[in-house]
This record gives structure tokens, sequence and C-alpha cells, in this order.
């Protein structure tokens, strides 16, 4: 396990430093910089600018120094100041906006396995009855309606119509629940469909009709026996969730005011703002790979044929 | 007269597919005595599992449905009985162990989870007393480092131990009766030996009726009393175990003893086999479902079903058959 964790730990570094080249790159080819604008700058400003924020060295020291910072200082500050946010660093940035979007993470993940899970189940064991064909249609539909729509129309619903959420902000657990069901609700679709196509095929399998012929009560068998084997496909799926919902979490971010990092990634990308897009992209990249890390792992708990390697 | 363990009566069972109605069972009667070992046998899809599986009230519903019959355990009818009710007595008073060892056990859970939530269900008892047992249990079928293995996963264990599990599992509350679901199709050889060994000792101990489904006349001959076999859903032959061996009342019977290996006679290198497959279970027609691989077919094999009857007078032997095989065959000889 040890082993594994350092082999790992290997991975991450060569990783985040693939991420790293391949991002400073793609944002220093793309036309255009941070204090282009309608208005031409004189000729001075703009040099003290870019002197300020260390542009005008040459893009190979450029590269150089923004590894170097990273090295030094894993922990602390490591990616300069802001260029759009003058008054803050980036790592200020990413700590501030870091905890808004992963409690929204978290919270659509958490609504998405709950009810994903338990109507995959229901609909499994009643198959074919009203209730399945009604889960999987609300799936079907989580799935293929697009946040964005589905958060305008929540904010209609539940904001004007039935006044029982505020339309915006941050702080309190009413705030965040609207924007994390309509964060989690494609994902609690997809889980629910795979939840009940797993389960199908485990109630299939030799060894539930063995635990029936023990006596055991349907619940028993499903809960003990089934479950386990009927939930790996939605582990594999949780790597690629969790991918999903950061992405999705930039659109959420923007429809409900939230002070998270999506707003910041892009406003981050459309300015040019080198810095602030590049901690943006590397703590996404950290993000990920820490959750592929654990779905590996929790792979081999669940199933104890699996070794992790 | 002594009630007996188990009476099955006119068990009709049937599969609604797509492909219209499986008349997988249809109108099943044998009965069991306590301790004794009772040996089903026929071809694949001949109804032996079903019977049983519906004996344990096992068949899925959807698509599932028994459509006739009682099967009395002790005087009272499993079929109608009440869920809460039969589960009490599946794994408890009824158990079962099935084909292939591979795939009965539970990858997820350890030896130990599973062997315990039996006793546990059943006979109340607490983890530790629990797993006690179950140590007991698996030194009793011969799985060495017993209170070790215990921990372990089913993918662990090699086949054969892995069906030792399996036995231990389905003994553990002392059964009555016991149904062994062709135990030792999946095995080899000299597992096989072992399995059914270990089976009869264990009958010896315990006292349990068994019923051995199988399609291994070899394995009928070592274990079984008495044998049941059926054909396309019904049971066409019933004899001792002695008795079948010796002179088979009706053809099919015949057919299976020909295409299997007898140590006490020689087949001058080849065996036969029956020819023709088994009947559509889902159109059989007015007349005997065995008639069309019949060698001994005549004319009226064809438009009527031959009914059970009884060869001796203590009803003990029982075969459907309008000819008389055995004076058939001995003029065969003669000639």
């Amino acid at each position: 396990m040890f082993a594994f964790l350092l082999r790992r730990l290997g991975w991450a570094i060569l990783t985040v430093w693939i991420v790293y080249t391949v991002t400073f790159f793609l944002m220093r080819s793309v036309p255009g910089g941070p204090f282009d604008g309608e208005r031409q700058l004189p000729e001075e400003v703009e040099r003290n600018l870019l002197e300020k924020y260390n542009l005008n060295d040459p893009v190979h020291i450029q590269y150089f120094n923004g590894i170097r910072d990273i090295v030094a200082n894993p922990i602390g500050e490591k990616f300069g100041p802001s260029i759009r946010l003058a008054d803050y660093n980036v790592d200020e940035v990413i700590a501030q906006g870091f905890p808004v979007s992963a409690s929204l993470g978290i919270f659509a993940m958490v609504f998405a396995l709950l009810l994903g899970m338990t109507s995959g189940v229901i609909s499994a064991i009643k198959r074919n009855s009203a209730l399945d064909v009604g889960f999987m249609a609300a799936a079907t539909l989580g799935i293929s309606v697009p946040s964005f729509v589905l958060a305008s129309v929540a904010v209609i619903v539940f904001v004007f119509w039935i006044p029982i959420f505020p339309a915006a902000g941050w702080g309190e657990l009413s705030q965040i629940l609207l924007p994390a069901l309509c964060l989690g609700a494609p994902f609690a679709g997809y889980i629910a469909r795979l939840t009940r196509t797993g389960m199908l095929e485990v109630l299939g399998q030799d060894y539930i009709r063995t635990a029936y012929a023990k006596g055991l009560a349907t619940r028993r068998v499903v809960v003990r026996h089934a479950l386990r084997g009927a939930i790996l496909p939605v582990v594999s799926y949780l790597g690629p969730a969790v991918a999903g919902i950061l992405t999705g979490s930039l659109i959420v971010e923007r429809i409900f005011y939230l002070p998270g990092m999506g707003s910041h990634f892009i406003e981050a990308a459309l300015q040019r703002d080198y810095p602030l897009a590049m901690g943006m992209v590397l703590v996404y990249t950290c993000l990920l790979y820490v959750m592929n890390t654990l779905v590996d792992i929790s792979y081999g708990v669940i199933d104890p044929r699996v070794k992790v390697e | 007269m002594n009630k007996p363990l188990l009476q099955v009566e006119n068990l009709g069972v049937c599969f609604h597919t797509d492909n219209g109605t499986v008349n997988a069972v249809n109108g099943v009667s044998f009965q069991l005595e306590a301790g004794e070992t009772l040996g089903i046998v026929g071809e694949s899809g001949s109804g032996k599992s079903v019977t049983n599986l519906a004996i344990m009230g096992l068949i899925p519903s959807p698509p599932g449905e028994i459509t006739s019959g009682e099967v009395r355990f002790r005087g009272e009818d499993l079929l109608t009985m009440d869920s809460q009710h039969i589960r009490e007595i599946r794994g408890n008073k009824i158990a079962m162990i099935f084909q292939d060892p591979m795939t009965a056990l539970n990858p997820f859970l350890t030896v130990e989870e599973q062997l315990t939530e039996v006793t546990q269900l059943h006979l109340g008892h607490s983890r530790r007393e629990a797993r006690a047992h179950a140590i007991d249990m698996l030194e009793k079928v011969g799985i060495p480092a017993a209170s070790r293995r215990i921990d372990e996963y089913p993918h662990q264990f090699s086949g054969g131990m892995r069906q030792r599990v399996m036995i231990a599992m389905a003994l553990s509350c002392k059964p009555d009766i016991l149904i062994a679901d062709e135990p030792t199709t999946a095995l080899d050889v000299t597992i096989q030996a072992q399995i059914l060994e270990l089976m009869s000792e264990l009958q010896h101990q315990e006292g349990t009726a068994i019923i051995f489904i199988t399609h291994d006349l070899g394995v009928v001959a070592n274990t079984c009393h008495r044998v049941m076999v059926m054909y396309a859903g019904k049971p066409v032959e019933k004899a001792t175990t002695r008795e079948i061996f010796a002179s088979p009342h009706h053809p099919y019977s015949l057919g299976l003893l020909n295409s299997a290996l007898r140590w006490d006679e020689s087949h001058g290198g080849m065996l036969r086999a029956i020819p023709g497959q088994p009947p559509d279970l889902t159109q059989l027609g007015d007349g005997c479902a065995f008639a069309p691989r019949c060698e001994y077919c005549v004319d009226a094999c064809e438009t009527a079903v031959p009914p059970l009857i009884s060869v001796d007078k203590n009803q003990t032997r029982e075969h459907a058959c309008i000819q008389d095989l055995p004076s058939i065959r001995q003029t065969e000889v003669d000639v």
C-alpha cells in the first residue's frame, strides 16, 4: 500500500509537470496579452507593468521561473500576484475560492450518490414497475438537460414561484442547496442508471440464489450480498464524475453568483491572466488526481479480488 | 402408516417467456424418507433442478409460475406457506448446495461472514458462537487450518475446497433434507470422489436425507438408495438403484445406462448415445415425449401420454412406458 502511494506520488509530479508545460505554452501561444485593450497603453506604462509581473523576461526564463517558484514553495505562495485581481496573490484567490467550490462539489456529489444509488436499487428490485419507469425517465431527463437550463428553471420555480430558496449568495445552508442540486442532477441520473444495471446483473448471479436458499430476507440479500457488487460500476464512474462536477461547477457558480473558483477560471483565461489561469489549472489537476487515486483504492476495499498495486 | 419426510404431489412449474410458455415440470410426484438418498437423473432441461428450486420456493416469479401440486414437508404444504414461514425452513430444515462452487459463493464476503449468517439467523447464535460453530463445520468437512482460513475470501480457495465450504454452510443448521444440485459436476474426478465420500459420511453422522440431482449414473450408483429418472419435466421411471441398474423398465433409462461407462460391462469400445435432442418444452405433443427418440416406439406411443404404472405390488417401482421393456430385451437376446 505504501509503495502504491509512493508510486502514485511520483506519477502525480510527472502529471503536474506535463500539465504545467502544456498550459504554459498554450496560454502563451494564444494571441493577445494581459494588457491589451481597446485603449493602447503608453509604452512606459506597459513596460513597467510587464516588469512587475516578470513578463518581459524571455519565455523560457518565465517557464523555468514558474517551475522554480512552485518547487521551492509547494505549500506557501507559489504563483505570484494575479493580474486581473491586482491586489491579490493567486494563492490567496485559490484559498478563498477553493472552500466554496469544494463544498459545492461535495454537496453535489453526496446528493448525486444518495439519490442515484437509492433510486437505482429500487428500480432494479421493482423492475418494470411504475416506480422503475418513473425513476429511469427522471434519470434520463437529468442526464440530458444541461445544467444551465436546469439551474435557470430551478431559479424560476424555487426562487420566484415558490420562494423557499434565495437566488444567490453564499454562507448559509439554504444558499448551497439549490446550486448543489442543479450541479448534481445529471450525475444522480447517471449513477441511478449504473446502479440499476449493476444491481440487475448481480441479482442474476448464483451467489444471490445461494443467499436466498439460506433463508435470508430480500432486504438482507440486497443490502449485504448484492449491493457491493452492484456499485462497482458506480465507483469506476466516480473519477469522471468528479471531473464533470468540477467543470460543471464553473457554470453553476456563475448562475448563482457563488464566490468559488469557477468564475476566476473563466475570467483568467479570457483576460490572459497567466498566473491565475495556471494556478486554477494546477489546482484542478491535483484535485482530479487525488480523486482518481481514492477511487482506485476504494475499488480494492470493495472487491477483495482486486489488489491495489 | 408413517408419513414421509417430504412428499411432492403432482408438481407443475412453467415459465412464461417471449417464445411461449415453457412447461418445465409437468406433474412430478415423489416422496423422501428421513435419512435416505434419492437420486434424480435426467438430461439438461429435464426439469430436475426446477423441481427442487420449486421445493425451496426459489422459482423466480415472474417469469416462473407454479401451476399445480403440493410439496408437503412434515405435513405442511411449502407452496402455500407465507414467505416468513418458508424462510425459517430454507437453509434451516431444507438446505441446498449448487453445481458450481465458483459462482455460488459470494466473492465479496469472507467465508466467515457467509457461514455465520445462517446460524445467526436460524439458531440465534451470537457472533462468537457462530464463528466457533463455523470453524467446527469447516473442520468437519475437512478444511485444514480452518480457524485461519475462515477469514479468507472464496477466491482464495480451490474448487473442491469451495464445495466443502458450501457443504459446511448447508449443513450448519443440521437440516432434515439436503438438496444437492449436481454438486460434483464442476469438479475434477478425484475431487468428485472426495466430495461424494464426505457427503455420505456426513449423512451417516447426521441422518440427513439427501436429494441428489445429477446426470451422472456413476454418482447415482455410489450414493443413492432410490432413483427417479426424469424426462421432459416428468418422471418416467422410479426404482431402487439396484433395480434400475439391473433391469431398466423405460427406454430412456436404458438409453442413459447405455451412454454411461460401466466397469462391469464391455461396450466394445463405443458408448451408445441417445439419438436426437430433448423435446421443445414450449410445445409438447399428445404422445409420449420420448417417442421421437425411442427405438421401441410403436404407434400407440404417439397418441397418448403413458401414465406411471406400478410394476410390483408394493408400488416401489413405477415406470411410464406402454411397452414391456425387459421382455422385449429378453427376446432380442434370445434371437
